[in-house]
């Protein structure tokens, strides 16, 4: 830049060199979760991140999903917290293979996380099995929507009880996914949160998003959960027998 | 979000071009932030003023930071919107009210000046 106008005209700058780079901050991270995805796609394991505020209901889902599709599908989780096995202990109950990353601090997990994370899931517990991941992101509607982690889908949640403007305070978590939930219907008579005005603004933001609604304590709303779940193995599975 | 985490990555990116370039100090770092990156840019010229005064190679450096135009293009009739300010509300050709973007989530360091 020259330092007479501010004009773009870079020559004559006596010892200086201009160097034209174009790398993303992001680019360490981005290269790593494709590595993770090629080895998601290789081995057809159907992986979702799952972004919220602390307190969505995201390990409550978990626990119901496992419940409903243990026996169908081979599931593995990702536990991502600042601090705590506590999460992990949930999902051990329901006797899946799961692993808890503890961040000690850091609001997000990245794409290197991840990568240590499942090699340890598929040494200590086996886990070599899995045809569906989840990683439960740390709670946390703000950061976590910058990494990629080599996830297949991005999956949104926001309960009830957060109220109804979520997407509009927090756009990019719902810019990059793929998927919004609302969680918590049952509370719907106690608070207002209109459904369809929600949905309206997150869309609003991307227009691509599937959306759905349910209630994991009710199992109101979780066939269609469970249904996309289901399409997507079947869809990995497929695939994969193309090739 | 988490700027200075953000400018550390910068710094750590800056320190490997100098290397590369035999370089000990570094002029002006030029970068592109995107609109819908989520990067708040006055807290990452703080956190860039507050490490870069710890670090010889790019103390002083000019930060100067350019924001990308975004494309929004409507799903109804089609129409392209290109603007570096807030995303339109609905479509200005037919009133639309889902628009897609194109653009707009950069984070990229795009040109270093350096000695």
């Amino acid at each position: 830049m020259c330092d007479t106008c501010g004009c773009s005209i870079t020559a004559d700058k006596g010892q200086s060199k201009i160097i034209d780079v174009h790398t993303s901050l992001f680019a360490a991270n981005d290269a790593l979760a494709k590595v993770n995805r090629e080895h998601f796609d290789k081995t057809g394991i159907v992986t979702l991140n799952l972004i919220s505020s602390p307190g969505s209901g995201k390990t409550t889902l978990l626990e119901h999903t496992i419940d409903a599709l243990k026996d169908e599908i081979s599931i593995g989780v990702i536990e991502g917290d600042i601090e705590t096995e506590r999460d992990a202990e949930r999902i051990r109950a329901k006797d899946v293979p799961v692993i808890q990353l503890t961040t000690g601090g850091a609001c997000h997990l990245d794409a290197a996380m991840i990568h240590k994370g499942f090699h340890r899931l598929e040494k200590e517990t086996g886990g070599d099995t899995i045809k569906l991941l989840f990683i439960e992101n740390v709670g946390n509607l703000v950061c976590p929507s910058s990494f990629d982690l080599g996830e297949h889908e991005r999956v949104v949640l926001v309960s009830v009880p957060e109220g109804p403007d979520k997407p509009a305070k927090y756009p990019r978590a719902f810019i990059s996914s793929h998927t919004f939930v609302v969680s918590k219907t049952d509370l719907l008579p106690y608070f207002d949160f209109p459904v369809a005005e929600v949905m309206g603004d997150a869309l609003h933001l991307n227009p691509h998003l599937r959306t759905m609604t349910l209630s994991s304590t009710t199992g109101d709303g979780m066939e269609t959960w469970l249904d996309y779940l289901r399409e997507l193995v079947a869809k990995m599975k497929g695939n994969n027998n193309l090739d | 979000m988490h700027e200075i985490s953000l400018v550390q990555g910068l710094l750590h990116q800056l320190k490997e071009l100098a290397k590369e370039h035999k370089s000990s100090r570094i002029i002006t770092i030029t970068m592109e932030i995107g609109p819908l990156s989520g990067v708040v840019i006055d807290s990452f010229r703080f956190g860039f003023d507050i490490l870069s005064a710890d670090d010889d190679l790019v103390r002083g450096a000019k930060l100067i930071v350019q924001i990308p135009p975004v494309t929004y293009t409507c799903t109804e009739c089609g129409h392209k919107e290109t603007t570096v300010g807030k995303k339109p509300g609905e479509c200005l050709k037919c009133r639309e009210l889902f628009l897609i973007h194109e653009g707009g989530e950069e984070l990229m360091l795009r040109q270093v000046e350096m000695e």
